[in-house]
């Protein structure tokens, strides 16, 4: 198993108040595989996405890539990258395409040169010359292509996904997931990703855990999650909201 | 009669590059129903919206053949009366609760300053009134969420706080935009159960635009499909599915769904012709 995640807690301080967002979940994903999270908003689904990244306190348990104890330094983010949910706010406003791409090679002395940036650009399927625009200069879904190739700019072997089409509208959401799908076959890719809507989990996921008040309820095949074989209560509720959703009979 | 009735409204924008056009000639009237309005981004249906409490800024320019509501005129509306129209007889539920909600004010301020000022209700009567709005959109822990700046809640907290907000005047006419699309599935159905009761209770009319057509399918009683600024298809919901334009089938086509195949999603393809 590439990731391996066994008890993890995490707790918030709000108003001098513990907050237990994530309490004692595991779970463990296959290399080369892609894992869903969904739940609820305030599951804890994300804070788990942000915990592996180190954008989240660990107050209890073990995460472990390759059999190691995550720590978070160069190597780690050369091995992990996540993709946010909101293109809008995830990308800085006044740093142009180009840099955006460089900065992560810069910070990793890497080399830098112009045919790989526009070799990033073409692979997640913008023209090169957008590497001249800035962020307000593009619509969501480029956005969302840029910061799809920004995470890949260090070749990282796990992608973390954080809703990643859900602001994006249905046409280009079908284009962003290809694209992902795309990414993944042609890199050996290991996919762990959040979602509300079970439907881009069912198409994107071989695993589903499915998570409420930051624990976990209830661990789906995809196979148990289209033919609605789950057995705890909250699955099945879930599984109902999202009926129109499901393949047309 | 109807409470809302447009006539070929027209949004444009003088910009440095020429004049664009964010909608162009949309008619339709409401009743006291749920009338929903999807397309993608860019098809005017916020333009749509917010044309309608004269909310567009210079440089962009309404323009209709008739704006009527309730027996008032919305183009010819004093800045004073579009002003009393906003929050006690139409309301607008924003998109982004990051962008709509005051980053340095508490939520118990921004919910209250309202019915301070405008209501002059004490200030014990206003925060159990903000209170219960709160609870009547279901936030599990109303007290806490009150003493939150907006950064502190998720992002379907932050909606749903948006949506109370705009409860508490009790209006004639909500205009939600994409009231939804930051919520999960099971509290999305509780907000459409909280909007449908009150759509039913209040007799209050309502305008869903939104980009998810199963969920306006399901929730509204008609829709507006726009593209480009143009309706290019009105329906019943519960046809939405049956959709005949194929700008509408082609957004229904691209959407995965629950045990379906693995392969490529297929993607929109756009006719000229469709813009007309």
């Amino acid at each position: 198993m590439l990731i391996e995640i066994e008890n993890l807690s995490v707790t918030f301080t709000a108003q001098g108040k513990p907050l237990r967002a994530v309490q004692e979940v595991s779970f463990a994903v296959a290399a080369k595989s892609a894992f869903g999270l969904v739940g609820e908003s305030g599951s804890g689904k994300s804070t788990i996405l942000r915990a592996i990244c180190g954008l989240a306190p660990i107050s209890g348990g073990s995460i472990r890539i390759a059999g190691e104890t995550i720590r978070h330094d160069r190597a780690f983010s050369r091995q992990v990258q996540m993709v946010f949910q909101d293109p809008y706010a995830s990308l800085h406003p006044r740093h142009s395409i180009d840099r955006t791409l460089s900065e992560p090679l810069a910070i990793h002395g890497l080399p830098l040169s112009e045919s790989r940036i526009q070799q990033a650009l073409t692979d997640v399927g913008l023209p090169a010359n957008f590497r001249f625009r800035y962020p307000h200069q593009l619509s969501g879904g480029q956005r969302q292509r840029v910061a799809i190739a920004r995470a890949l700019m260090l070749e990282p072997k796990i992608l973390l996904l954080d809703e990643p089409t859900s602001a994006l509208d249905a046409s280009v959401q079908a284009e962003t997931l290809n694209l992902l799908s795309r990414l993944r076959a042609e890199r050996g890719l290991t996919f762990l990703m959040v979602s509300h809507d079970l439907a881009v989990i069912d198409h994107m996921c071989d695993r589903i855990l499915v998570m409420q008040h930051g624990r976990s309820v209830e661990s789906l095949s995809r196979q148990a999650l289209a033919s609605g074989q789950m057995t705890t209560a909250y699955a099945r509720s879930l599984f109902a909201a999202s009926a129109d959703r499901m393949l047309p009979p | 009669m109807s409470l809302l009735s447009v006539k070929n409204l027209r949004v444009s924008f003088d910009t440095e590059t020429g004049r664009v056009d964010a909608v162009r000639g949309v008619s339709f009237s409401l009743g006291r129903e749920r009338l929903g309005i999807v397309g993608e981004s860019g098809s005017g249906k916020t333009m749509t919206g917010r044309a309608l409490l004269r909310l567009i800024r210079p440089p962009g320019q309404i323009a209709a053949d008739e704006m009527r509501f309730d027996g008032i005129d919305l183009l010819q509306a004093s800045e004073k009366t579009m002003r009393s129209l906003r929050g006690p007889r139409i309301s607008m539920v924003m998109q982004d609760p990051k962008y709509s909600l005051n980053p340095v004010m508490r939520v118990g301020a921004q919910l209250t300053e309202g019915l301070r000022l405008r209501d002059r209700l004490s200030k014990p009567a206003a925060y159990a009134k903000a209170l219960e709005a709160l609870i009547a959109v279901q936030i599990r822990d109303p007290e806490r969420v009150m003493q939150a700046y907006p950064h502190e809640l998720s992002g379907g907290m932050g909606q749903r706080v948006m949506i109370a907000m705009m409860l508490i005047p009790n209006p004639d006419l909500l205009i939600a935009d994409e009231p939804t699309s930051a919520l999960d599935v099971t509290v999305q159905a509780e907000v459409l159960k909280i909007l449908d009761d009150l759509v039913r209770a209040r007799g209050m009319g309502l305008i869903f635009i939104s980009h998810d057509l199963r969920l306006v399918a399901r929730f509204c009683d008609r829709v507006l499909v726009m593209y480009k600024g143009k309706i290019v298809e009105e329906l019943a919901a519960k046809d939405l599915l049956q959709a005949k334009h194929p700008y509408t089938q082609g957004l229904l086509n691209c959407l995965p769904r629950i045990g379906g195949p693995r392969s490529m999603l297929p993607s929109l393809e756009r006719d000229a012709s469709w813009a007309g």
